[in-house]
């Protein structure tokens, strides 16, 4: 009788950390969050239930001590594996997001192009001034082609 | 074999609020945003029916569930291994 009120409170031991993991995996707001909450479940949850299961049924505790210790060393593997997977992602996608970081020298190349199409276009104005002053000194309203006239 | 009518009550109990516990926890496959969501929610269901499965072998009075759990546990292992590792590499092998 002792052995089954222990093993019932093992049993709802587990119960609550299940129950606590899977509200935690659906209300936490991030990956790594959700895999804290669900890890709980896997080693305080499954542990306990097995614990129970063990004090009310002596006869397959050998079974179920093998099963809570595969569970035991598993489960966190998986669970890191998970977390490490996550973490690689998010690693590759900062390097894919500072990759585009040349754009400053980016931007001052296209600063120097400005400058350069804007000294061309002053030196165009100032040969179609120039051509314009010739033409009307001559005569010769044609600024279409100013050389000609020379 | 559990003899008093106290203990299988509420094994029986424990067993429904587990299985009650599947249907929050799929609610993290589907509306999960990213894959690594999913798959640690399928993860989290996979140790919930290692749990259910043991209960079952409470009620049942048979060792062969716990055998079944073993399976059941050691293939979750290695299928949510190479999971991640698809994730983090784009590819299994």
């Amino acid at each position: 009788m002792l052995l089954e009120i222990l093993g019932v409170i093992a049993l709802l031991f587990g119960l609550f950390f299940c129950a606590v993991g899977v509200l935690g995996v659906i209300r936490l707001p991030d990956t790594l969050t959700r895999l804290h909450a669900s890890g709980k479940v896997a080693t305080l949850g499954v542990f306990g239930l097995l614990l129970g299961a063990a004090l009310l049924m002596p006869s397959t505790a050998l079974r179920l001590l093998a099963l809570g210790l595969f569970v035991l060393l598993t489960s966190p593997v998986a669970t890191h594996a998970i977390a490490a997977s996550v973490h690689r992602r998010r690693e590759i996608l900062d390097e894919l997001e500072q990759d585009p970081a040349p754009p400053e020298e980016e931007a001052e190349e296209e600063d120097f192009q400005v400058d350069v199409t804007a000294a061309l276009s002053r030196s165009r104005i100032q040969d179609i001034i120039e051509a314009q002053e010739r033409a009307l000194r001559h005569h010769q309203p044609d600024i279409k082609r100013p050389g000609d006239s020379d | 074999m559990i003899e008093s009518e106290f203990a299988l009550t509420a094994v029986k109990l424990i067993l429904l609020a587990m299985v009650s516990l599947l249907l929050p926890a799929s609610y993290r496959v589907i509306a999960g945003p990213r894959l690594s969501d999913r798959l640690a929610a399928v993860d989290l269901i996979t140790t919930l029916l290692i749990g259910i499965i043991v209960m079952l072998a409470l009620v049942e009075g048979t060792q062969v569930f716990v055998d079944m759990a073993t399976a059941l546990a050691a293939f979750a292992f290695v299928g949510t291994i190479s999971i991640a590792r698809y994730i983090s590499e784009g590819r299994v092998f």
